[in-house]
């Protein structure tokens, strides 16, 4: 025994599988997170079945299930989401198993999403016009209301209607229709419907505007301004980076000099991205926006116009802060253009403009494109030079508008990455909140993964492509 | 079709060179130049556009270090002073005359009481007017003998009479605009005299402060006896007011001549100083029973205390005596555990060669201007403790200097009669190296500290510039995160390029990369909501886990062994990750599940108060754990990418000579891969190192950001980014938070810089070196 002990620290087997035990580990983090936002991201949207709960003391829960475990007593538990906060005071409930008595999903329950104080979770009772009872009965409130909420939709004005509610132990409560933005029967639906439900929730949370101190309703406004800032910056980093990058390679004498200057290039891709941030605010925002100010805007002082944090800005950062990305990928692209092209085009009597506009830049545009997507990844997942730069938890208008000039640059904007920040760690009810940071992190994933995803396999195959080449 | 010449040279003539006739010339093209000269041009075109372009874009980029050193400068820069006037004022008959000289917190109109003559003097670019109010001067009878200004808000001052009365004079500026002009008109208003002593004498110094609802003053007569006289102001709410006086004699308390009375902005503390240099600190909050709370040998040699000031706050005195001493002293607590507190020297600044004759104190910061009996001006800090400037104007003594409101001038009256005046830029004076840097004695604490902390509700509030705290905290999370990360991505990096069969390889690197594209911020969410809270539950569990895991490494391993060969060998190799997949999965559910246990197994059943118990530590939800397992996650792809590329660089040569002269493969890889391998996987710690050092997201999200200095794990730190983020929205354009941001910012590019500079050197010798092979 003693002696295969030896022979087994000896041969190294037991640190080899400690290596892998380290790969295995940061695999299984990785994985870890990713499912870990998938779940909670999108379980967000699904029509969860309504439970209502008997309790041992006689008193009822109406509520949607959101998790079970051991209380520090060691009582198994139900964590329930009980909504109705404008009755309750708190979305969330934690109720031990033992004093449950009975478990139902009654198909006349109803979640009702409205405008304010979140969902609510009961029963409907009757419908109101200026306080006289026009319909009465569960079953036939049910049916009336459909074609009546559609109405406020059509009129948008003053609706007279209002519908009464009661909760789980019969608290009742008087709804405006002008509050209602749904009403559903979540344990009346169908799986196929439910399906149908999610989707309209997730095409809702894409396209709608935030409600509730960003913690309910959607995320477009963050997802546009996300775009547009990486746009903004794609046109200014893009022609930079390729120019920087064509003279680095091609115009500048090889040298000591240019050596240097690539790796102070190299390293700046490295250095923190608050420190842009930092150098946005007092370069772009107090120094230049602060002279545009005083040159052109000076009868609006002191209300900064451009002299505050806005979209252009904030792209002007992120173009700094990404065009060493670009210059990098762009030179390992010019790199990697087989010698024998440019030979030939100069051989056939060509400029070396000629040659690089139509052999080198043509053959190096997967390596350019590689580094600008890579670039768009980076700057759509950066918040914290933002923070200081121009962006916005709730933006009153968006850059682009109707009114002239269209496109208004010097305006604030939402962001996804910012937003997750802010409803996560800002708003009021965190614990409300924590479903829609998980959806906008699922979205804000999706678009920089996807980013990334399309960079890698460009810059695979382009490798692959001219892996026979001499570079 | 032509075939252009070969040579790109380019050949501007479009007439064909001699020698080459037989080549037919290409056509002109609108008849101005030919196709070949627009070609040549555009090419020399492209070729000035790309030089200058790429030229001024890395220009641009590196220019951001430059506008970060030129945003901080100003800091360390010193104060300027330049002079503006020097006016003559009509010569008094008496030369001995007290006198005080005043401003407008926007320096257009000064004044100056000599004795009971007060002159307005209204500064104007080129010429100035001088206009006495009233021209009798204030006193219908009766000469001043002492002179007292109320420090803080307005311009409340106080005449002393040879017959023992005290007159308020308050002096107000009126702003008027008329379109975008301002004029400022004075007002003057004369107080009813209040007697100072029981029995009138003439008075021969006076200390003055008036609030809203009372006036004190304290009195030294001329035969040496110190009254303490408070007048109250009541008003009813039927409109009727009433007064009520208490006059106390305070000269039973204290031996010795008197030579400076000072009394504190809110005049509840009174401070005397004696012949003997000895200063008695009295409480005047019950304005009918003052306290001697101590006595004190303010100055060494016995000289006497010339000048006494409280500074801004009420709570540091500035000492100034005979010799050109000036001290700055204040109240520090014996210990921790008491109230109690002493009058200790603090500040030392740079001395005078003369007596100090006049302190005056700004009402913007801890700073105060001292005049000697000579006439040097001199501008000191007392909190950063040092002496900004020395002004010797040669226009003889002063009797009085004021610091203008906005403490951004001076105006001095001489003895001569002239009134002089300075502009003074000095927007930073509490920024040193030293009070960023080293500990600093603030007033209230009870020894020299290291504080951060830039704002706060109260008025009269010093910001607190100490870097630090954020520095180590800053290094601190750095610390944590690369302990978990370091050996996570070397050993999986290892695994990669060693042992890994190279169909898995392909698929590992893209998912790590993934992993670096992740949104820092998606981390730090993660780990302040949602790992925080679970580590907090869990944390005997996660203990364990770190427990167990070697041990289940060894077990796996050991099993594999003593399979049989025939069921080993039908496991391709490299494929031990995959195997421990299931391992790792089991030791993670395995010790969540039995968290209970762990608890009662390793910290008596509940840890947080077995950790305060043993350790003394407090457990607060976000810390450094959780930081240091989301920053090192956010690091392990960039740390594994490059030691990764260093550890595949090696090579194959070298490993097949390895393993064919019969070395394992653990031991090729420890005496060889890894040796040729180490300056990169060094590279890859420094670039690690460098991405932490500035990450922002993550510490602002999963710390508490309290900027403490404690190495614990359980408890929270403030790095300089987060701070950053923190503070600079709310940071004034160019004011000192901004600027020592600023700092902070130029402080972590250089880091980062430097730390990336020497992986990217390391990289490129390794490169060379492999070249070799």
């Amino acid at each position: 025994m003693k002696e295969w002990l030896r022979q087994f620290m000896a041969s190294g087997e037991l640190f080899i599988w400690g290596c892998g035990a380290g790969l295995s580990l940061s695999l299984f983090m990785i994985a870890g997170l990713m499912v870990l936002i998938l779940i909670n991201g999108m379980g967000y949207f699904w029509p969860a079945d309504l439970v209502e709960l008997t309790l041992k003391d006689g008193k009822h829960v109406i509520g949607q299930l959101a998790g079970e475990d051991v209380s520090p007593k060691g009582i198994p538990r139900i964590r329930m989401k009980i909504g109705n906060r404008d009755l309750y005071g708190l979305d969330y409930r934690w109720i031990n198993a033992d004093q449950i008595v009975e478990r139902a999903t009654p198909a006349d329950l109803v979640m009702v999403e409205r405008r304010e104080w979140g969902n609510f979770y009961g029963r409907l009772k009757a419908i109101l016009k200026e306080d006289q009872v026009v319909t009465e009965g569960a079953e036939d409130v049910w049916k009336a209301l459909s074609p009546l909420l559609s109405d406020t939709e059509a009129t948008e004005g003053l609706n007279p209607y209002s519908v009464l509610l009661v909760e789980a132990n019969g608290k009742e409560k008087v709804l405006a229709f002008d509050q209602v933005l749904r009403v559903l029967r979540p344990n009346d639906l169908s799986t196929l419907e439910k399906v149908w439900v999610y989707m309209g929730n997730i095409w809702t949370v894409l396209t709608t505007e935030p409600r509730e101190a960003n913690t309910e309703g959607g995320i477009f406004p963050a997802i546009f301004g996300t775009v547009m800032m990486v746009m903004i910056m794609s046109f200014i980093v893009t022609p930079s980076g390729v120019i920087g990058a064509l003279y680095l390679r091609e115009y500048a004498r090889q040298g000591v000099i240019v050596r240097t200057v690539r790796i102070a290039v190299n390293n700046l891709a490295g250095v923190p991205s608050i420190v842009f941030g930092v150098f946005g605010l007092g370069f772009f925002v107090y120094g230049v926006g602060g002279t545009i100010d005083a040159l052109w805007f000076s009868e609006k002082l002191p209300t900064p116009t451009f002299g505050t944090g806005g979209i252009l800005w904030a792209s002007l950062t992120l173009a700094l802060l990404t065009v060493p990305v670009v210059i990098v990928a762009t030179e390992e692209g010019l790199a990697a253009v087989p010698r024998e092209y440019r030979e030939g085009s100069i051989g056939l009597g060509a400029t070396k403009w000629e040659t690089i506009w139509k052999v080198v830049l043509p053959t190096a545009l997967p390596g350019i494109l590689t580094g600008l997507i890579l670039a768009m990844a980076r700057a759509a997942g950066e918040v914290a030079p933002l923070m200081l730069t121009g962006v916005v938890k709730l933006a009153p208008a968006m850059p682009i508008d109707g009114t002239w000039p269209f496109i208004h640059l010097d305006r604030k904007f939402m962001h996804l990455g910012f937003h997750i920040y802010d409803v996560g760690f800002q708003s009021p009810n965190v614990e409300a909140a924590k479903p829609m940071v998980f959806v906008t992190t699922l979205v804000l994933i999706a678009v920089v993964v996807t980013l990334n995803l399309t960079g890698i396999v460009l810059r695979n195959r382009m490798r692959r492509k001219y892996a026979g080449s001499t570079v | 079709m032509n075939v252009p010449p070969l040579t790109p040279v380019p050949v501007l003539q479009g007439e064909p060179s001699p020698g080459r006739g037989s080549i037919p010339t290409p056509a002109l093209v609108g008849g101005l130049f030919s196709r070949r000269q627009i070609r040549s041009i555009t090419d020399g075109f492209t070729r000035l556009v790309i030089k200058t372009g790429g030229i001024s874009i890395i220009l641009c980029i590196l220019g951001m270090c430059v506008f970060l050193v030129k945003e901080v400068i100003p800091l360390f820069l010193p104060p300027q002073a330049t002079p503006v006037e020097s006016i003559t004022l009509s010569p008094l008959e008496r030369p001995a005359t007290p006198a005080l000289a005043g401003i407008d917190e926007h320096q257009e109109l000064a004044y100056v009481l000599r004795g009971d003559l007060l002159d307005f003097v209204f500064l104007a670019e080129e010429t100035s007017a001088i206009s006495r109010i009233p021209q009798q001067g204030l006193l219908p009878g009766g000469s001043v003998t002492a002179l007292a200004r109320a420090f803080g808000k307005g311009h409340s001052l106080a005449m002393g009479t040879d017959d023992g009365r005290v007159i308020p004079v308050a002096i107000d500026f009126v702003q008027d605009f008329q379109g975008d002009e301002r004029s400022i008109t004075p007002s003057v208003t004369v107080g009813t005299p209040i007697l100072a002593a029981p029995s009138p004498q003439a008075i021969s110094r006076l200390a003055y402060q008036s609030t809203d609802s009372e006036v004190r003053y304290a009195a030294l007569l001329r035969d040496q006896h110190l009254w303490l006289n408070t007048v109250r102001t009541v008003s009813r709410p039927d409109g009727t007011v009433s007064a009520s006086t208490a006059q106390v004699d305070l000269t039973p308390d204290i031996s010795g001549r008197v030579t400076a009375v000072a009394l504190a902005s809110r005049a509840e503390l009174l401070a005397v100083g004696t012949e003997e240099g000895q200063v008695y600190h009295f409480d005047l909050r019950d304005e009918t029973k003052p306290v001697l709370t101590e006595t004190t040998q303010s100055s060494e040699r016995g000289q006497a205390i010339t000048a006494l000031a409280y500074l801004m706050g009420d709570r540091s005195l500035v000492v100034g005596d005979a010799a050109g001493q000036v001290v700055v002293w204040m109240p520090v607590r014996e210990h921790a555990a008491t109230n109690v507190t002493h009058m200790t020297p603090i500040h030392r600044l740079a001395s005078h060669q003369n007596a100090v004759t006049d302190i005056t104190i700004s009402q913007r910061d801890k700073g105060f201007i001292t005049t000697d009996s000579t006439g040097e001006i001199r501008l000191h800090h007392s909190t950063s403790e040092q002496t900004l400037l020395t002004l010797t104007p040669q226009q003889g003594a002063f009797r009085n200097t004021y610091f203008s409101p906005k403490a951004d001038g001076l105006v001095s009256v001489t003895e001569h009669d002239r009134l002089i005046r300075y502009h003074i830029a000095n927007p930073y004076p509490e920024i040193t190296l030293a009070t960023l840097f080293f500990p600093v004695m603030y007033e209230g604490y009870e020894r020299p500290e290291l504080v951060w902390q830039s704002s706060s509700g109260s008025d009269d509030f010093e910001a607190k510039f100490s870097l630090t705290p954020l520095i180590f905290g800053t290094i601190k999370g750095t610390v944590y995160a690369v302990l978990l990360a370091v050996p996570l991505a070397v050993l999986a990096a290892i695994y990669t390029s060693m042992f890994m069969h190279p169909d898995y390889r392909a698929k590992i690197k893209p998912t790590i990369e993934i992993m670096a594209a992740l949104p820092t911020v998606v981390l730090g969410f993660l780990a302040g909501l949602w790992f925080a809270p679970v580590l907090e539950r869990n944390f005997p569990a996660m203990t364990g886990m770190v427990l167990v895991t070697p041990f289940a490494i060894a077990l796996s391993a050991g099993l594999f062994l003593v399979l049989p060969a025939s069921l080993r060998h039908r496991i391709r190799p490299g494929v031990e990750a995959l195997l421990m997949m299931p391992v790792i999965i089991a030791v993670v559910w395995g010790c969540l599940e039995t968290n209970a246990w762990w608890d009662a197994l390793l910290f008596d059943g509940h840890y947080k108060s077995w950790l305060e118990k043993t350790l003394g530590l407090n457990y607060d939800q976000r810390n450094a754990i959780v930081v240091g397992v989301a920053m090192g996650f956010a690091i392990i792809p960039i740390i594994y990418s490059i030691s990764e590329e260093a550890l595949t660089n090696v090579p194959k040569n070298l490993i097949a000579g390895s393993l064919a002269l019969g070395a394992t493969r653990w031991q090729t890889l420890l005496y060889l891969v890894l040796i040729s391998a180490s300056p990169g996987i060094f590279s890859a710690l420094m670039i690690g190192i460098g991405r932490a050092v500035g990450e922002t997201m993550i510490v602002l999200m999963a710390t508490g950001n309290t900027p403490i200095m404690d190495w614990s794990l359980f408890n929270g730190f403030r790095t300089l980014s987060a701070n950053i983020a923190v503070e600079i929205p709310e940071a004034p354009h160019g004011g000192t938070l901004y600027r020592t941001l600023f700092l902070a910012g130029l402080l972590l590019f250089v880091a980062t810089f430097l730390l990336n500079t020497i992986a990217e050197l390391i990289r490129q010798r390794l490169r060379e070196k492999y070249s070799q092979f």
